[in-house]
């Protein structure tokens, strides 16, 4: 015990003795990992998302009404042939009531729910499709119905959310591999300042007959607490920023914003894991050539 | 204890540190290797250490063949043979007694051991009462005695020493050659590099000359000049 005292002691003298460059490594292993955890974090997000809508509808159709001369009738026998295409698996008709209900419901709070009048919203029938990737085909069929108002495709934004994300996590991938190459540099640089602020001690740990990773393992676990401290900063800058994204979640229920806990807490830890890898890994690059006997 | 085996050691740029030089330490033998400054010695002193490598040549150290070792045994070789320098070499920050428990620390000892042993050595090298002190609060000869003391609180059976009266007045040398000597009678060989004419004449111990990397006498109870033979 006395023994692991000493050296995580040894570490922490190392530390206090360049708050500068410990402070340089922290951070550019906080940057390179936050990036990491906010790229994997959208992913998640669009994933979710787009999951949502691959169960959900996928075409919504707005009608025109009576002051469009377009009958129930007209509205129901286009429903029929929607129904009857092959892409279509089921239809759901929601009437001008339907619409307000929904309306109340998307802005529970909103003061133009009491002065609305439900003739205005348009009726709908929402489509779920067989095979979700085919939207277009059946919004193309419907542009031209004389009853349609009005087609939605939710698939086309969310396909552009999915392009853009995908842009954005490259992105966000490509820094954070340059971020984490220069966290481990950073980290192995730290060390090797640390090991020549101590060249002095190190000599004589050698003298007195300290085996090489006696040497070591101080460094080492500093390289460690580095990686680890810009590893928790990062998780808790995602924690941050989930929470203030789903604050707007509550705004905008069109999104959902909310990242699951466990999703949360399995990659916070891999993160950490991660830090404490590099850390260990940045120190041993930096150790690589000192410390010979 | 010490046996080297017509060891050379040419270092890279071509300069000659020591020639075929062969010696024989016994057990509890205490050793002046004397010569000037360039001579060899401080080489000499390394290459037990394995701080140096010898180009051609076998040293054995405690019965160990320490130029076949792999470098992974040399911090167990350094734990049997203790080092006294000229400088000291004790870290600032620390005191008297940390800087001589850093010694046991490194080898993984219990606080509790650790604790009783520096007192013990605290009072053998004559430093009672100072244990709480950092070096710069101590005199040349008293940091002198904390690096012996460390050196020897582990009881190692060699104490390598180079030069380490070499920062101090002659008054301050014979109370560190006193020390020396009381360790040596506890049967701990000593071999000490040096320049102290004073200190070599008064001992009369053996003596071993180095010129230019090579060893140009071996003397049982000898002093710093060769004596002239009378025939």
């Amino acid at each position: 015990m006395s023994r692991i005292g000493f050296l995580l002691e040894e570490s922490l003298v190392n530390m206090r003795r360049n708050p500068l460059v410990v402070s340089g490594a922290v951070l550019a292993v906080f940057v390179s990992l936050f990036l990491a955890f906010g790229a994997l974090s959208i992913q998640e997000l669009v994933r979710t998302n787009t999951q949502q809508w691959q169960d959900g509808t996928h075409v919504i159709v707005f009608l025109k009404d009576a002051r469009d001369g377009i009958t129930l009738d007209s509205q129901v026998a286009l429903r029929s042939e929607i129904d009857g295409w092959d892409l279509v698996e089921s239809t759901e008709y929601v009437d001008k009531l339907g619409a307000f209900e929904e309306f109340k419901k998307l802005f529970p709070n909103s003061p133009v729910a009491d002065n609305i009048d439900p003739d205005v919203l348009p009726a709908s029938i929402r489509i779920r499709l067989t095979d979700s990737t085919r939207y277009r085909e059946v919004v193309f069929n419907l542009i031209d119905q004389p009853a349609v108002l009005e087609v939605v495709a939710p698939g086309e934004s969310i396909e552009n959310v999915a392009q853009l994300s995908r842009v954005l996590n490259w992105l966000g991938f490509g820094l954070a591999l340059i971020q984490g190459i220069a966290a481990v540099v950073l980290i192995s640089n730290t060390i090797r300042m640390a090991i020549y602020a101590r060249r002095e001690e190190v000599s004589i740990m050698r003298l007195v007959g300290a085996s090489n990773w006696f040497i070591r393992i101080p460094f080492l676990i500093e390289g460690m607490i580095e990686g680890m401290a810009g590893a928790g900063l990062a998780v808790f800058g995602v924690w941050i920023a989930s929470r203030v994204v789903g604050d707007v979640d509550a705004a905008i229920s069109l999104f959902d914003f909310t990242i699951s806990s466990g999703f949360f807490v399995k990659w916070s830890i891999l993160f950490l894991a991660f830090g404490a890898v590099a850390g260990v890994g940045g120190s041993a690059l930096g150790l690589r050539k000192f410390l010979k006997v | 204890m010490i046996k080297l085996e017509d060891v050379t050691k040419v270092y890279d740029g071509g300069t000659v540190a020591c020639s075929n030089v062969s010696l024989n330490v016994a057990k509890g033998e205490f050793l002046f290797l004397v010569g000037a400054s360039g001579s060899g010695k401080s080489t000499l002193i390394r290459m037990l250490l394995r701080e140096e490598e010898v180009t051609t040549g076998t040293i054995w150290v405690a019965g160990k063949d320490i130029t076949a070792m792999p470098s992974w045994k040399v911090p167990y070789l350094r734990r049997t043979v203790g080092t006294v320098f000229q400088d000291y070499k004790l870290l600032p920050n620390k005191t008297v007694a940390q800087n001589i428990a850093f010694a046991l620390e490194v080898l993984g000892r219990p606080k509790a051991v650790i604790h009783r042993q520096v007192e013990q050595v605290i009072d053998l090298v004559g430093l009672t009462g100072k244990s709480e002190r950092l070096p710069r609060q101590l005199s040349g000869g008293e940091q002198q005695r904390v690096s012996i003391a460390r050196a020897f609180v582990n009881r190692p059976p060699i104490l390598l020493c180079d030069e380490p009266t070499g920062n101090l007045d002659p008054a301050t040398s014979v109370g560190i050659m006193r020390l020396l000597d009381r360790i040596n009678r506890t049967g701990t060989t000593i071999v000490m590099a040096t320049h102290d004419h004073a200190i070599v004449d008064a001992m009369r111990r053996r003596v071993v000359g180095l010129e230019a990397g090579q060893v140009v006498r071996d003397q049982a109870s000898g002093r710093y000049e060769q004596e002239e033979s009378v025939e």
